[in-house]
C-alpha cells in the first residue's frame, strides 16, 4: 500500500483512540467531584489541573487561562481550536487524515468519523456543564462505534495492521500517562496502612476512566489498593486497556506487517516492539516499584515513543530523494523522538500547497 | 380526496413566463410537457413541509459522505454541502439521441484536430483557423508536437457545457477538455435521488448512470502502454482542491490508487508509487492536475504538486496521461468559435450541435462591436473557467464595463463575446416554498478511448439566485438529477 496512506492510517486511528481517552478523563473526573463535593471540601485545582498534565499541554493552557477550574479546563480538552490534543482537533485531524484516504478506508467508517466531527462542530459549548455524561457517553460511542464499524467492515490486510499500530500504541501510551499522573496524586495522600473512603473512590475513579472496575473486580474482588491497580492497569495480559495487553497487540499488529515471526525480526520497529513485549512479560509490579513508578513509565513512554519512529522510518518515509519538507519533517521527528513529549502529526505537507489546490479546477 | 383538494397544488401557483423563456417542463403557461405530466402529478401530492423533509433526507446524505466544499478565508473552514434541488431534469430519449450524436461528433473532430495540431498542422497550413491563435495560445505546448499518445487520442474525459436557448434549441456553450469535473455529482445525484424519492423511479423508465466508473477504467485500461494488467492511479491535488471528494469518489469506484505528487516517483523514465513495501510500477494517470503543475521540470518550477521527470517518462511512451497533455488548447474560449469549421474540415459535416455565435475581440470589426454592445452581450476571457473572468452585459454596472472595455483593448486575444442567451428554466424548489423558474444547462461526460462512449445523463446545473444567468458552484449554482428516459 502507498505509504502516504499507511500513515494516514496509523494517524487516522491513533487520533480517534485520543480523543477518546480525553473523554473518559474528564467524564470520569467529572463524577468523580461529584463524589467527593458530598464529603469533603475540595481544591477542584488539584483534580482538574492532573488531566492538562495527562495531555502534556500545562504551558499552552496557562497562555489562554489563569485558573484550573472544571469549566476552563474542560473546554480546553473538548472544545479549544487552539489545542491540538484537545477532542474537537483530534477528531478533526483523523478526520483530515481519513479524507486524505477516503478510497481506501470503507464508506461507513468515512461517514462515522464525519458524523462525530460535525456532532462536535456543532454542540452547544454549556454541554460540559449542563450534560457532561451524555457528552462523554456520545464521544465514546461514536469511537467504539468507529472501531467497531471498522471491525466489521475492513478488510483484513496491511491497512487494517496500521489501523491496530496505531490504536494500540496510543491507548498505551495514554494508559501509561493516565496511571502516572493520577499515581502522583493519589500515593502522595494515601496512607498504606488504613485506606480512607476518599482514597477508595479515587482508585476506583481511575479504574473507572479505563472502564476497568468491572474487569477488576472479577479478578480482585472487592480490595482496591494501589499496588493491585497498578498491577492491572500495567501489567494484565487480558484486560483491553492495560498496558501490557496494549503491546502485545501492537507487536502482532507490526509483525503482521512485516511479516515476522517469534525470535526473528524484520524491521527495527518489530526488534524494539519484541524487546519491549519480553520485558513486560518478565516484570512484576514490585520491580516498577523499585525502579520508582514514574521514571519506569517516563521511560516506558520513551520507548512507546521509539516504537513509533521505527514504524516511521520503515515504512513511511520511503524516500528517494531529499527534499525540503523531508528534511524539515526529520528535524521535527528528531526532536519529538527524544522526549516523552506528545507526538502529533497534522497533514503539513499539505498546508502550504493549498491554494495551489484549489487553482485547480475546470 | 377532500383533503387534498384542501390545499393548492404547488405547481398552482408556479410562473413559467413561457413569453420569455423556454421553460423544461411547460410548454406554455398552462400546459406541461408530456415527459413531466407524472413528475407533476407526483409533487402536487406533496406539501411544502413534505418536500421540504425529502430535501432534509438528501443533505444529510450528502453532509455524512462528505460531500461538501469549504468556505475559505475564515478560521472556522465553514463547509457547506453544494445544493441540490429536488426536482429532477427530464430529457426524452430521442433528444437524447440527438445530442449523443452531436457529442460524438464533435468530440471526434476535436481529437482530430488536436492530432493535427500536435503533428502536421495542415488546418493551419490550410488557414483555416489562424495559426497565430494556435501557436499564441498559452495552451499550446510546443514540447509535444511529433508525440504519439496512445491509440492516438488526446481527450478521454470531456465534459461539455450544453445549454437550450428561448426556442429551445440546444447549443455547446464551451468545451472542457482538459480536467472537466462534476461528474461524481451526476453520481450520487442520482443516489440522493432515489433515497428521497425511492417511488418516483417506478414511475418513469430512466437510462441507468451507474456504469460510468467502469466505462472510465475500462478506457484507461485501453490507453497503457503494456496492456494486459495494467496499474492504474488518480492523481489529485490533493485534500483541499474542490474537486477532492470526487477525485476519492472516483478511484474508489474504480478500485485504484489515489496518489498524491508526492507518492509518485520517477527513475530511468518510469514512474512509481511509493509503498510500504517498496516501490510499485504504474503505467496509467487519471490526473487532475493541470498541466502548468505536472512537473515542476517542464512546467511551473514552484510547483508543489507534481513529479519531476513525469513528462520525461510521458514522452519515452511509458506512461499514460489522461487527459494528454496541452489539450486545453482545443478548449480556449477564441479557438471555440471555430469548431463549426473544425467538424467541417476533419470530417466534412456539418454540425449537429450548434455553436453560441461568438465575436472575436481579436478582429477589429468585431471588437468595435462588441465595445459598442457591453450591455448587451457576455464577455469572456479566454482562458477562464469556473464563471471568472466574466462580464454578463445586461447584469453589469457601468464601472464593470469600463475596465472590461479597458481590458478588452489592451489583450483583445484574450477576450470573446457572445450575445447573452436566455438559457432555458426549469422549476427548482426555492427557499420560499415554492417552485421558481431558474436558469440551468448540461454537462453530458464523454468519455474516449478506443471509442466514443456517453453514459445517458450529466449533471444539470441550476443557478439557484433568482434571475442569475451563472450555473457555476463557485457562483452560487447548485444541481439536479438528470433523467435521460428510453423513449
Amino acid at each position: 500500500m502507498l505509504s502516504r496512506v499507511a500513515e494516514s492510517m496509523f494517524w487516522m486511528s491513533r487520533y480517534i483512540e485520543r480523543a477518546e481517552n480525553t473523554a473518559r478523563f474528564l467524564d470520569v473526573n467529572f463524577h468523580l467531584l461529584l463524589d467527593l463535593d458530598k464529603i469533603t471540601d475540595v481544591d477542584s485545582r488539584a483534580y482538574w489541573e492532573p488531566l492538562i498534565m495527562v495531555t502534556d499541554d500545562r504551558e499552552r493552557f496557562l497562555t489562554l487561562h489563569n485558573e484550573f477550574t472544571a469549566a476552563a479546563v474542560s473546554d480546553f480538552l473538548v472544545f479549544n481550536r487552539n489545542n491540538p490534543n484537545s477532542i474537537f482537533s483530534c477528531i478533526a485531524l483523523a478526520r483530515e487524515n481519513a479524507r486524505s484516504i477516503i478510497e481506501t478506508i470503507a464508506s461507513e467508517m468515512w461517514e462515522q468519523i464525519n458524523r462525530l466531527y460535525h456532532f462536535l462542530n456543532t454542540a452547544d459549548h454549556d454541554i460540559l456543564q449542563t450534560d457532561p455524561y451524555n457528552f462523554y457517553q456520545a464521544i465514546k460511542n461514536g469511537s467504539h462505534l468507529f472501531q467497531g464499524i471498522t471491525d466489521a467492515t475492513f478488510s483484513r490486510g496491511v491497512a487494517w495492521d496500521f489501523v491496530q499500530a496505531g490504536r494500540y500504541l496510543e491507548r498505551a501510551d495514554n494508559t501509561s500517562r493516565l496511571v502516572d499522573v493520577k499515581y502522583h496524586l493519589l500515593s502522595n495522600s494515601s496512607n498504606k496502612d488504613e485506606m480512607d473512603p476518599i482514597d477508595n473512590i479515587q482508585w476506583m475513579a481511575v479504574l473507572k476512566s479505563c472502564s476497568a472496575l468491572e474487569a477488576f473486580r472479577k479478578v480482585y474482588l472487592s480490595r482496591i489498593e494501589p499496588e493491585t491497580v497498578m498491577q492491572y492497569l500495567v501489567l494484565d495480559q487480558n484486560f483491553p486497556r492495560s498496558i501490557y495487553f496494549c503491546v502485545q497487540m501492537l507487536q502482532e499488529a507490526l509483525w503482521h506487517i512485516s511479516g515476522s515471526r517469534h525470535r526473528e525480526f524484520a524491521t527495527n520497529a518489530d526488534r524494539l516492539v519484541g524487546k519491549l513485549e519480553a520485558e513486560l512479560n518478565y516484570t512484576t509490579i514490585e520491580d516498577i516499584y523499585q525502579q520508582g513508578l514514574h521514571a519506569w513509565l517516563e521511560e516506558l513512554q520513551k520507548k512507546l515513543a521509539r516504537i513509533g519512529d521505527q514504524v516511521y522510518e520503515s515504512y513511511f518515509s520511503y524516500h528517494t530523494f531529499l527534499d525540503n519538507e523531508d528534511v524539515a519533517l526529520a528535524a521535527q521527528r528528531q526532536n519529538t523522538g527524544s522526549s516523552s513529549s506528545r507526538v502529533s502529526r497534522a497533514v503539513w505537507s499539505q498546508l502550504d500547497s493549498s491554494e495551489q489546490q484549489q487553482q485547480q479546477q475546470q | 380526496m377532500l383533503v387534498e383538494n384542501s390545499r393548492p397544488h404547488l405547481f398552482d401557483i408556479y410562473n413559467p413566463q413561457t413569453s420569455r423563456f423556454f421553460d423544461e417542463m411547460f410548454a406554455t403557461d398552462s400546459t406541461v410537457r408530456e415527459h413531466y405530466e407524472t413528475i407533476l402529478t407526483l409533487f402536487n401530492e406533496l406539501s411544502p413541509a413534505e418536500i421540504e423533509a425529502r430535501k432534509q433526507i438528501v443533505n444529510v446524505f450528502f453532509l455524512n459522505q462528505g460531500i461538501t466544499f469549504t468556505v475559505y478565508g475564515n478560521n472556522e473552514g465553514v463547509e457547506r454541502i453544494f445544493p441540490f434541488d429536488i426536482i429532477p431534469r427530464i430529457v426524452p430519449g430521442a433528444e437524447w439521441d440527438m445530442l449523443e450524436r452531436g457529442l460524438t461528433q464533435r468530440i471526434t473532430a476535436l481529437n482530430l484536430f488536436l492530432f493535427d495540431l500536435y503533428h502536421d498542422q495542415k488546418i493551419l497550413r490550410d488557414k483555416v483557423v489562424p495559426a497565430e491563435l494556435v501557436l499564441g495560445s498559452k495552451h499550446f505546448r510546443r514540447e509535444f508536437v511529433g508525440v504519439n499518445p496512445p491509440l492516438g487520442v488526446y481527450i478521454h474525459i470531456t465534459g461539455s457545457d450544453i445549454i437550450r436557448d428561448k426556442e429551445g434549441a440546444y447549443l455547446v456553450l464551451e468545451d472542457n477538455l482538459r480536467c472537466p469535473s462534476g461528474v461524481s455529482y451526476m453520481l450520487q445525484n442520482r443516489q440522493a435521488m432515489k433515497r428521497a424519492f425511492p417511488t418516483m423511479f417506478g414511475n418513469y423508465r430512466v437510462r441507468p448512470i451507474e456504469n460510468y466508473p467502469q466505462e472510465l477504467a475500462s478506457i484507461l485500461q485501453q490507453i497503457a502502454p503494456s496492456g494486459e494488467k495494467a496499474s492504474i492511479t488518480l492523481l489529485t491535488p490533493g485534500i483541499y482542491n474542490s474537486a477532492y471528494f470526487e477525485h476519492s469518489f472516483l478511484a474508489r469506484q474504480m478500485g485504484i490508487d489515489l496518489v498524491e505528487g508526492r507518492d509518485l516517483v520517477v527513475n530511468d523514465n518510469r514512474v512509481y508509487t511509493r509503498t510500504t513495501r517498496g516501490l510499485k510500477r504504474v503505467d496509467v494517470i487519471y490526473r487532475r492536475v493541470d498541466d502548468d503543475f505536472l512537473d515542476p521540470l517542464v512546467f511551473r518550477s514552484d510547483s508543489r504538486l507534481g513529479i519531476p521527470g513525469l513528462i520525461n517518462a510521458y514522452r519515452a511512451g511509458n506512461v499514460a496521461l489522461a487527459n494528454a497533455i496541452g489539450t486545453g488548447v482545443a478548449d480556449d474560449k477564441v479557438i471555440y468559435s471555430f469548431v463549426p469549421k473544425i467538424i467541417k474540415y476533419y470530417l466534412n459535416e456539418d454540425p449537429l450541435l450548434p455553436n453560441v455565435p461568438t465575436y472575436l475581440a481579436s478582429n477589429p470589426g468585431e471588437l468595435s462591436y462588441i465595445l459598442a454592445n457591453l450591455d448587451k452581450l457576455v464577455v469572456k476571457a479566454a482562458n477562464e473557467s469556473g464563471g471568472y473572468g466574466m462580464l454578463v452585459g445586461p447584469h453589469s454596472t457601468q464601472a464593470q464595463r469600463d475596465e472590461f472595455a479597458a481590458m478588452l483593448k489592451a489583450d483583445p486575444r484574450n477576450y470573446i463575446a457572445q450575445p447573452t442567451i436566455a438559457l432555458s428554466r426549469h422549476p427548482a424548489f426555492a427557499n420560499d416554498n415554492s417552485f421558481t423558474g431558474c436558469h440551468i444547462d448540461l454537462r453530458p461526460y464523454v468519455l474516449y478511448g478506443e471509442s466514443v462512449k456517453i453514459v445517458p445523463g450529466g449533471l444539470t446545473r441550476v443557478a439557484l439566485t433568482p434571475g442569475s444567468l451563472v450555473v457555476n458552484s463557485s457562483q452560487g449554482g447548485g444541481s439536479k438529477d438528470t433523467w435521460v428516459l428510453f423513449t
